[in-house]
Parts: structure tokens; sequence; C-alpha cells
């Protein structure tokens, strides 16, 4: 076993996830390695079935893997406990999923300040960084809205509120344009980018979105549980465009 | 603990929430209702004095003792001041305006009663007037009855010949010192009954239906009453000496098993409201399944999942727990009235009845609450996230 690479903020190695339904056994994530530096800004692509998704579960603490190494933001996951993994992702990670998760009976004030009620913050620091959260998202005025009040644009900004509040190292974003239309998708991949270029957050986002995908700096492809071609945001849009131009 | 998402969630469904408060409302404000009925009845015995014995016949307590049992029974070592006490039965203008009337050896009515306090006319007045009795404060408040009046009473027991009433005049008004005694009895002079029946203006019972004593200090209850039993082991008529405590079990029994059928039926409401809600919890909880994951995805742990789940349950029930306690609080006053005008001894609003409510309906909530809360704790974030709710 190698040494742990500890410029990469991100470091899998041989991981390996096998679901097991009934009597068969199906394999996720074949001994992958993954190495992501501080301050990138990768797109996750593949088929359904590749194992993004769960890729981004076992990087974000969500999930346990069946074998190998995940290190992120200098802690090993696989040996952490339960309650360990909870208080590592409350501190280092963001999450923006597909479906919003917001808690519908909060206001977006409250669900943008949930993540600092794990904070040793007062009331008043915590209402403070919320309200500066959603004006970073430009949701400021719509702040006393529900979920159920906003548009799916809306609700993904005040997702990724959320997902900033506590300022997390990383934030994990899966399908975080899923639900949205165009227009919406747009202003989340700029809020996005806006984040790892103005504020240093390094963003592993999975998208089936080839327009979501060509805003990251890089972009990994995955199939059938194995890493493939690696390519920068730049080449992917390239070949994206002759794709589209043939 | 994000006690505002806790709060969110009592009112997310309001409907549900107030059903659920409600049945539980309901169910304390039962519970206690028929635990007050219970206690209630069971009340005299447990007030009964220690010190007072009551001697009946030993076939049943309506037949009558000959009254020269008196004077062998008061030379037993140990027996103090006695009284006859024998049951009049009459009403006042209509059977529903029931009360209880005893005529008793006036002037020993205090001796054996000290628990009576005479708090308008007077002692001596009583024992002056042949026809005057004591009357107590319900009686009073009820009838609007003062001192001096007339109370009208006609005798379904004692019946006189002409058709008239039997006229007791007010001499006296008595509060009840102790809750072995209420104060909604009417006490008159034995003396006037027996020289009425002895006059042939009335006829019914002769005799005495039971004597009171009271034990001289120190003296020994069971010895005393194996010794009045004695007295007439071989007749004419055999007398059962009981303690005050037993004798108030009688009549208790003669409800059969009705204080049994009362807790029965409380314990149902409550198991019936347990379900209910146990359901309702468990309901929440499904619903709950991807909030739970999102929180635990935040960073959330297992017992914060548990904690909002067993807070939700043991909140709802202990709000419906209050409301019923509120809700008995105004009402029981109205039931003592409506139980005591029907001779039933008032209802216990005590400091023991808030706590049994406040503990019966947590109870409830951490019965309903505890095995949701514990699947809340269990759940998997992938699969809590994954929910379709």
């Amino acid at each position: 076993m190698t040494a742990p690479d500890d410029s990469a903020i991100i470091d899998v190695r041989g991981v390996t996830k096998i679901y097991r339904r009934g009597g068969e056994t199906l394999v996720v994530l074949d001994a992958l390695d993954l190495h992501i530096p501080r301050g990138g800004f990768v797109a996750l692509m593949g088929p359904s079935g590749s194992g993004k998704s769960t890729l981004l579960n076992l990087i974000g603490g969500l999930d346990r893997g069946d074998a190998g190494s995940v290190r992120v933001c200098g802690s090993e996951l696989t040996q952490l406990s339960t309650g360990k993994l909870a208080d590592w992702r409350a501190a280092h990670v963001g999450f923006v999923f597909q479906g919003f998760n917001l808690l519908p009976v909060l206001n977006a004030q409250s669900n943008v300040e949930l993540p600092l009620l794990l904070t040793r913050l007062s009331r008043g620091d915590r209402k403070r960084r919320a309200r500066a959260a959603l004006a970073l998202v430009g949701l400021e005025d719509r702040r006393r809205h529900r979920p159920s009040q906003l548009s799916g644009g809306q609700e993904q900004r005040v997702a990724i509120a959320r997902a900033l509040v506590s300022d997390p190292e990383l934030i994990l974003a899966d399908e975080p344009t899923g639900n949205l239309d165009r227009e919406s998708a747009d202003s989340v991949m700029a809020l996005l980018a806006e984040l790892n270029a103005g504020s240093g957050k390094t963003i592993l986002m999975v998208t089936h979105d080839p327009r979501a995908a060509a805003a990251a700096s890089t972009v990994v492809h995955l199939d059938k549980g194995q890493l493939g071609r690696i390519e920068t945001g730049a080449q992917f849009a390239a070949s994206q465009q002759s794709l589209s131009g043939s | 603990m994000p006690w505002l998402l806790l709060a969110r969630n009592l009112t997310a469904r309001p409907l549900r929430s107030a059903l659920t408060v409600g049945s539980l409302l309901i169910a304390v404000f039962l519970v206690l209702f028929l635990r007050s009925v219970v206690v209630a009845l069971g009340s005299g015995v447990e007030a009964a004095s220690q010190s007072r014995l009551i001697v009946q016949s030993a076939v049943s307590l309506f037949v009558n003792l000959p009254l020269s049992y008196q004077q062998k029974i008061e030379r037993v070592e140990g027996v103090g001041p006695m009284t006859k006490l024998q049951w009049f039965g009459g009403y006042y203008q209509d059977p529903s305006n029931f009360f209880a009337q005893f005529a008793v050896d006036e002037e020993r009515l205090l001796d054996a009663y000290p628990e009576i306090e005479l708090v308008e006319g007077s002692y001596e007045q009583f024992l002056a007037v042949k026809n005057g009795c004591l009357i107590g404060t319900d009686l009073a408040t009820k009838f609007g009855w003062r001192v001096g009046d007339t109370v009208p009473l006609i005798g379904a027991l004692y019946s006189r010949q002409d058709g008239s009433t039997w006229d007791f005049q007010v001499t006296g008004i008595y509060r009840s010192k102790a809750a072995n005694l209420d104060s909604r009895t009417l006490w008159f002079h034995f003396e006037y009954l027996e020289d009425t029946l002895e006059s042939g203006a009335a006829s019914g019972p002769e005799g005495v239906g039971v004597w009171i004593l009271r034990l001289e200090r120190g003296a020994d209850a069971t010895r005393v009453m194996s010794a009045i039993d004695g007295l007439f082991i071989n007749g004419p008529q055999r007398v059962q000496t009981t303690t005050e405590s037993e004798f108030q079990k009688q009549f208790v029994t003669m409800l059969g098993s009705v204080p049994t059928l009362l807790t029965s039926i409380g314990g149902g409401v409550l198991f019936a409201i347990l379900l209910a809600v146990l359901n309702t919890m468990l309901m929440a909880a499904r619903e709950r399944t991807r909030s739970l994951g999102i929180l635990k995805a935040l960073g959330f742990g297992d017992g914060t999942a548990f904690a909002l789940l067993l807070g939700e349950s043991l909140l709802l029930c202990l709000i419906g727990g209050l409301l019923g306690l509120a809700l008995y609080g105004l009402a029981a006053p109205g039931f003592s009235a409506f139980l005591t005008s029907a001779g039933f001894p008032p209802l216990v609003l005590d400091g023991e009845s808030v706590l049994i409510g406040v503990v019966l309906a947590l109870l409830v909530g951490l019965v309903a609450g505890i095995a949701p809360a514990i699947r809340a704790a269990r759940l998997e974030v992938i699969d809590a996230l994954a929910a379709e709710v």
C-alpha cells in the first residue's frame, strides 16, 4: 500500500462496492482509484449504473465501501464510526442533491441554518451567516419562503446556500441541474463555478448534463465501476461541440 | 437539537396532530374521572376512624337489634361513648331529594362523632328541642335551610298514620372536620322517633339499626369486638361488631364489581388510545424518513433522529394530557355537584390526579414513540434519502 497523497483533498484507492440482491451480486465500483487536488472542480460523468453516485456517496461519508481506502479532507473514512462520520460530514462537506432535499416544513432561512446548529455559533450569528449565504445565492428576499413557495432553481440555490453556510472545504453535488430548466441550470452552474474560483471550494459533481460538465475544470469518465478517460473541461466542451457540429 | 424542526413537525399535519391531542385529552379526562369515582366510592373506607366500632345484627344490616342490648354493651371494658344510629330513610318533597337522616342519642352524638363542628346554631338548642335536628353545610346550601327553619320529611321507612310529614326544626348546622364524615346528613333525636312510634302516630321498624361506639384510649379493638359479640352468642339475636373501616367496606361491596368495572373501562380506553397514537407515530415516522436522511447527511447523529421522533410523540401526548387535566379541572365541580345530589361522594381533584394525568400521557407518548424513534435512529442515510417521502 502506498502512502496517502496529502496534496489531494480526495484520495480514493482500490475502492470496491458490491450490491447483493437476492442471490445476485453487482460490482458497482471495482478497485477504483481517484485523486482530486484541493481547489479542483471535477465533473464525474458516465452512463447510468456506472457507479458515479455510489462513488460520490462514499466520498461524502454517506455510504461505506466493501474494500479499499477513502481518504477525504485528511480523514480515512473507512476507519470512522457512524457517529464520527456524521461529525466529519458536518465539519468538512456540503451536499447539493438533484432533488434539492430541503426540509419542507422549514423556510429557506431555517433550512440554511440547519448545519450551523451543529456548531457553537450563537443564535444571532447563525441567523447572520444564513442570511449572508442566502444573499450570496441571490435569495435573501425569499428567506421566509418555504420550499413549496420557491421555483426549482430557487430551491437548488437555497440548497447551495445550505451547503456552503458552514464553510466546508468540499462541496459534493449529485446531479445539481438534473431537475432544472436550462436557465436555472446555467445559473446554478455559474454559482458553483464562482464558489470554486472565488472561494476556493473543491467541488465534485456527478452529472449527465454536458453543459454542466463543461463548466468544470476536469471531467472524469466512469464506466462499469472503473475509471475511464480524464480530460479538462475545455477539452470536454470542444469534443461536445464537434459532436454537435458533426 | 433542531427544536424548530420538532415544533414544525408537530404542526405539519394540523388535523392529525389535533386528533391525536384530542384522543389523549379524552383518555386522560376519562381515566381521571373514573379513578375519582372509584376513589370517592372507597374514600369512606380509607378515612374511617380506627377508634370507632359498629355493632350491627349478625344476620343483616337491615335487621334491627333490641334496645336492651345497649346497657350490656356499655358495660364491656374498653367501650367509650356510644350512640344508637337508626336509618330514617325519608325524603324532602320528592324521592329525588334524597339524603341521609339518622336518629341518634342526641346527648352522645358529639362524643361518638367528634368530627362534627357546629358552624351555626347551638348544640344546647339541639338538645332542648325534641324535634330538633342538625344538618350538614352541604344540605343547608342545597336546600337553602337555615337555623329555625322547619324541614318536613316524608317518611318512607317510618310513615305517619295520618299521612303527614315528619317536621324537624333546624337547631344547628355542622361541617365535617374529616373525610370519613360527610356534610350532607340530618341528625335527630332517637327519642323523638321512639316516642312517635310508641304513641302509634307512626309505624316502622322498632329497635336499633346499629350502635356506634368509640374505644377508650388504649383499648384493644379486637378484644372489645370479641367481647361484645360474645355477649349475645346465644341470642336472642347475635350481633357482629366491626371496625368503622370494615363497616364502610360493606357499602363498597354492595356496589359489587363497579370499581373493577370502572378501572377496566379506564384501562381499555387508555390501551385503545395508545394504539391510535402508535399508529399516528408510525405514519409520522414513515413520512419523516427522507427528512431524517437529510438531517443525517448534514451531520446530525442517530440520537437527534431518535429524539425528534420520541420528542414529537411525548409532546403531542403531553399537550393532550394537560388539556385533559384542564377539562377535568373545569368539569369536576359540576360532576361533583351532580354526584353528591344523587347521594354519591364528591369527586376528588387532588395533586395525585394531576400527577397521574401527566404520567399517563407521558407513558402513552413513550410507548407509542419508542419504536418509531428506534427505527429513525437506525435509518441508513442512503436508504433514507432514497425514500419516496
